[in-house]
This record gives structure tokens, sequence and C-alpha cells, in this order.
């Protein structure tokens, strides 16, 4: 079976409706939660997510810590969604609440790029705090990367369809994936960014996705609170992905 | 015979170096509001250079048609033992020029503009817009336009259109439309239109007219350089030089190209990366457009309306206005990510080179060589000079891209300064 991600904004719209919808998730279908935690410059989203950070409402300690602690309750994996140039200041402290949260990794889009002589020493100190880095890849990542950094770490790929949340741009899955897979082995593989249809699900699975994320998709039903809306669009991709597999 | 000898040496396939980068390309930003600055380029970009653009393949075909294209308008250009300039400067290594100026169009700019006309073609649109510095990337793109029977309009930076009225005069026999830059017909020239009718202009201000024009107009716009796909195209003028230079059993020890977006060089030079790490390569700028001395690396517009969206390079702000020089297609703030990255990671050294040495450099290799080559050119030849110069007793195989002629450009023998 394909895995399925979902991610959210924390915060966002509301800490009382992110409550009510994370609520609603249930673990036989949902594989994975990611917490994208609201950033000064969430540069690699697209417009959709970026409204949901500089929109997001500020918790607050207490409050945050009271919903991970819920989030870690449902049982089902966490991963933290955070811009590496958030948490540099204080990594020792952020490290510090996403494991005692229960949280099982943490994805950084903007490591690797923006702060590459750093990110080997960044994902080692990460691995040792007994977080799993994600690694983050995309078609444009080079073969010398892909292979170091498949080398320090031992967790699923988070693999980025699109060069940034929400958008679809036209493009050849195939020889982006393969070359990943030709260095990656075996790990699997979480396609992301650009998911916003069954089509879509069905197209990552022909190219060997091993699941999805979606987040910019489910925005639109945390925006209207419609439940219903948001289970049965789980409820579809769950089925696209079953589709092929 | 002759066709088998270019079939030869003409690939089948362009080349695209981000999978083998050192370090990961960072991907263009969008810093719009409303809708997506990367979204925005489904509207006005053939789809398949939307593909090659954003899956990254390290080989891409190059389509049958576009190659007999090639052949048609003079490709493969030669490579060419510089005898006579070894001879004056009294080097003992040898010096290879590579003579995008033997095209039809006059530089290397078709190159890329085949396959953009090609697939605009293909896909049914209904014209083509571009901007133009020196005028060879408009005249590319109005030829490549003809032989697809589309419409073309040029925004061409106003200073060019008045130093080189021939440009003008070939495009519009190619059948396109020219519209000196700042112009009054789109919202992004019309803000210095109206400071000043007379308003130089530059890249960044043609790049955002023309781009807000084919979105008006629903025509495809023509990337001239900068973004990756415009550059994995001009592999080809780096894939021909090693198959040239193994056909005469040589090997290149330096390499030297002139940059403004960055794709003569980028494609002359990348080619050759993987297999060579001990090369010493060298790109060459305009001292009065330091990008890589004095620009920084950061993100920034590609356009200076900033419609398009950012990239990660090395610019000197994309409002920079710089100065009247010559070399029109040197006069832009950044170069594409992927030169700037290398550039930034030290594998490609950058030097500055003034007009003046320019002057001097195409007059040796005119009166060696006899060929006028381009301004922009001229920064490629000076920095040769000045590296055999430096390095007199070693030997070596230079190889330098001489990315057009200019026998449009004579002004700048003339010591026109405007
Ligand atoms: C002859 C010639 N060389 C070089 C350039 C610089 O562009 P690029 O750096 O993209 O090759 C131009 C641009 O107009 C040109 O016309």
């Amino acid at each position: 079976m394909k895995d399925l991600y979902l991610y959210f904004t924390m915060g966002y719209p509301d800490m009382d409706t992110l409550e009510r919808f994370i609520s609603l998730i249930n673990a036989d279908k949902v594989n994975g939660i990611e917490i994208g935690f609201p950033s000064m410059d969430p540069k690699y989203d697209g417009p959709e997510i970026r409204k949901s950070h500089s929109s997001a409402v500020d918790p607050g300690r207490e409050r945050m810590l009271e919903f991970l602690k819920i989030l870690g309750m449902k049982n089902i994996p966490l991963y933290s969604l955070q811009y590496y140039s958030d948490i540099c200041s204080d990594i020792e402290e952020n490290l510090a609440i996403l494991r005692e949260s229960g949280f099982s990794g943490i994805i950084v889009p903007d490591l690797t790029t923006d702060y590459f002589k750093d990110s080997e020493k960044v994902i080692d100190h990460i691995e040792e705090s007994g977080l799993d880095f994600i690694p983050f890849f995309s078609a444009s990542s080079p073969d010398r990367v892909i292979a170091r950094q498949c080398s320090l770490t031992s967790s699923w790929i988070y693999y980025g369809i699109q060069p940034s949340t929400g958008i679809n741009m036209p493009m050849d899955m195939a020889p982006g994936v393969q070359r990943i897979r030709s260095i990656a082995g075996n790990r699997k593989m979480i396609f992301g960014f650009g998911i916003r249809n069954e089509d879509h699900v069905r197209e990552a699975v022909r190219n060997g996705a091993d699941g999805i994320a979606i987040g910019t998709i489910l925005l639109k039903y945390l925006e209207s609170n419609d439940k219903n809306g948001f289970i049965d669009l789980v409820e579809r991709m769950r089925v696209a992905l079953n589709d092929n597999s | 015979m002759l066709e088998s000898y270019r079939e030869e040496i003409i690939p089948e396939k362009w080349y695209n170096i981000i999978p083998d980068l050192p370090e990961p390309l960072p991907p263009p930003l969008d810093r719009s509001k409303g809708r997506s600055s990367i979204d925005l380029l489904n509207d006005i970009v053939p789809k398949e250079i939307l593909k090659q653009e954003f899956s990254f393949s390290r080989y891409v075909d190059i389509p049958d048609e576009v190659r007999e294209q090639y052949i048609q308008i003079g490709r493969p250009t030669p490579l060419v033992r510089a005898r006579n300039l070894e001879k004056r400067l009294d080097y003992r290594g040898k010096i290879f020029f590579k003579f995008e100026g033997a095209t039809v169009t006059g530089s290397h700019k078709i190159n890329t503009a085949i396959p953009q006309a090609y697939y605009a073609a293909q896909e049914g649109s209904s014209g083509t817009v571009t901007e133009t510095g020196a005028g060879q990337w408009g005249t590319a793109t109005a030829l490549a336009s003809s032989l697809y029977s589309l419409p073309c309009t040029v925004f061409m930076v106003r200073i060019s259109y008045q130093q080189k009225p021939g440009r003008k005069v070939i495009m519009n026999t190619y059948g396109a439309d020219v519209i000196p830059s700042p112009s009054d017909m789109t919202g992004s020239g019309l803000k210095f239109f109206k400071e000043n009718t007379n308003h130089p202009g530059s890249l960044g201000i043609a790049i955002s007219e023309a781009v807000e024009y084919a979105m008006k107009k629903n025509l495809k716009y023509m990337i001239g350089s900068v973004l990756n796909s415009a550059i994995t195209h001009q592999s080809i003028i780096g894939l021909e030089t090693i198959k040239q230079l193994e056909l005469e059993g040589e090997k290149a020890d330096s390499l030297i190209g002139c940059v403004g977006g960055g794709s003569n060089f980028s494609g002359f030079v990348f080619p050759f990366l993987n297999d060579h790490e001990d090369m010493d390569i060298i790109a060459s700028t305009a001292e009065e457009v330091p990008k890589f001395t004095r620009g920084e690396y950061k993100y920034d517009y590609i356009d200076s309306a900033g419609i398009l969206p950012q990239l990660r390079m090395f610019s000197l702000g994309a409002d920079f206005v710089p100065p009247k020089i010559y070399s029109g297609g040197l006069r832009y703030h950044g170069a594409s990510p992927s030169l700037s990255l290398l550039v930034r990671n030290g594998r490609i050294k950058a030097e500055d080179v003034s007009q003046n040495e320019v002057i001097d450099a195409l007059k040796i290799f005119a009166g060696t060589q006899g060929i006028i080559a381009a301004p922009e050119s001229g920064h490629a030849i000076a920095s040769a000079l000045r590296y055999i110069k430096a390095n007199k007793n070693e030997k070596k195989t230079v190889v330098v891209n001489v990315s057009g002629h200019g026998l449009l450009d004579l002004g700048i023998f003339e010591g026109k300064r405007e």
C-alpha cells in the first residue's frame, strides 16, 4: 500500500479549527502528518502556503505544546517542516521540542540549497539528536549531493516534483526520479509539491512514488471549515493511490 | 561527404549540467502576492521548453527537424587554429577559436532560437516576442520565427537601436517588427518612457516589456539567455568543440568566453566540465557591468519590473542601468544561476575587461585572423590575450569562444562614445 502524508501549517487558519481537522484524521488512511512551523520567509512555498504562513495565528508556547501533545497521541508519524533560516539560531531547543512531542523527523527545504556548506554538519547533528533528517530532493538535485545525503541518513526521501508548492509546470517526472532511484536504491520516496488531484496522484505513482504528500489542496477545506469535503478528499486521494498499487 | 562530416560533429543530444553540479541549484523563487510568477510562464513559454526547464534531464534529444535547421544555418561552426595570432603573440602553445559568428545570423543566439520557435510552432502559437540588446538575439529570433512562419516582435534596447540601425533592417527583412525600448506599448516601458523619451534602456527593462506584451497579445516569449533551457540548447557549442578537438587530436587546457546572461559561455564550457577537472576556465565580463566581481550572489529578479521569478545569481540589481558600452549583449545585471554557482564556488574564474582593452583586442584579432569579432566576443579575446601573456612559457592549448561577428558593430572602432 502507498503512503499518504498530509501537510498543515501550525496555527492556520486558527488553532481550534486545525485541531478539529486533525481529530478527523484516521491512522488507517494517513501515514504521516507534516507540520509547517510558520516562517518569516517560506521561500520555497507557493502563494497559497505562503499566505497560510503569514496569516497563521501564533498560539503561544503553552498552546503549541498542548497541540503537539494531542498530535503525538494520534499514533501517526509526525514530521516538522521548517526552514533552516528560522531554526538555525535555536536549533537545540527546536530539536528538543520535536523529540519530546514525539516527532519522527524533520524536513528542512532550504538547508541543502541555501546552506550547502553547513548542510552535512547539520544533518549529522539532527540524526544524532534522535530525529530522522528527511532528505529533500528534486529533479535538479545533483548526483553527488543525492549520494552524500543518502549515506548520512536512513529515512524515506521527500521528492519535490515542482519547483515550489502549489504550482504545476509541465515536466517529465521520469528522468529525475530514475536518476535518484539509481543512487538511492529502494529507499522509500514520498512525492510532494504540486499534487492537486487524482490524476496527479496516479502520475506520481506511475513514476515510482511510494506515497504522496498533499498540502495546498487541503487549505481551502480548513479555510471554509468544510469537514466533509476534507474527509472526502482524503478518501479520494487514498483511492487514487491504491488504483495502481 | 560534406553532410556526413557535419552529421558526425553535430551532437544528437543537448547536455544539461544541473545533475552534475557540485551543489544543488537553488530553484526559481516566486515573490508574487497573487498569481505565481513561475506559473505565469505556462502562458508565455512553449510547453516543451518548460518541460526542459523543469525536468533537468542530463541529456535532451535534439529533434531531427532542429538538427536539420542547424545544418541550414551553418552548423557545425568552425573550430580554427589561430596560427596567425599565435605568431603575432610569439606564443609557443596553441590557440583555437570556435567561431559562432559563422552562423547566418552572426552569433550563437540562433542555437536556441531555432528550437524555441520550433516548439512554439508545433504547439500552434500565434507568434513570438522577445527583447534584444546587441541585436544578435533579436536577429536570431526573427529568422527562427520566419523559418516557422511565426510573426515576430522585438523590443530593442534603445541605445542599441540607435547605435546599430543595420540590425533593425535585418530583423525587418526577416519579417519582424522592431520597437525601441523603453516604449509606450507596455506598462513596464511606459514608466521609463514618460521620464525620458530618449531613455537608453536596458535588457532588464526590455525583458519586462517583451513578457508583458506576450501576456497581453497571447504570444510566445523567446528566452534569450539566463534560463537553463536556453543554456542547454547552447551546449551544442561545447559538444561540437569537444568533437572537433578530438578529430584534431588536441586537448584543451584552458577555455575562455564572454558573459552577458551566460548562454554562450555556459554552452561552450559546461560540456567539458565533467571530464576535465584541471582546466583553467575564464569568464570575461565588461568592467562597466562587473556582475561577478562587484555584484552580489543573491536572489534577484530576471527583469526590471519583477514580472518573472527571482533567480539566485550574481547580480548588480534588477534596476541597474548599465553604462552605454558597445557590447550591448553584456549590458545585463545578472548571469544564469548555474554559471553563477560555479563562479561562486571557484571552479570558473571571472575577470572584467574595459571597453578600451576590448577595442585593442578586436584590432589584433582582426589584423591576424581577419575576423571582425563582436564587441561582446572582444571580451573573450582580450581575456585570452591576457591569459597567453601570463602563461607565455607554458605551451597551453587555449580555446576561445568567439560568440559572434561584429560587422554591424563597427561604431566601436570609430571611437564614438555616446
Ligand atoms: C555576440 C554576443 N556574444 C555574447 C552575448 C552575451 O549573451 P550570453 O552571455 O547569453 O551569451 C551576446 C548577447 O546579446 C551577443 O550578441
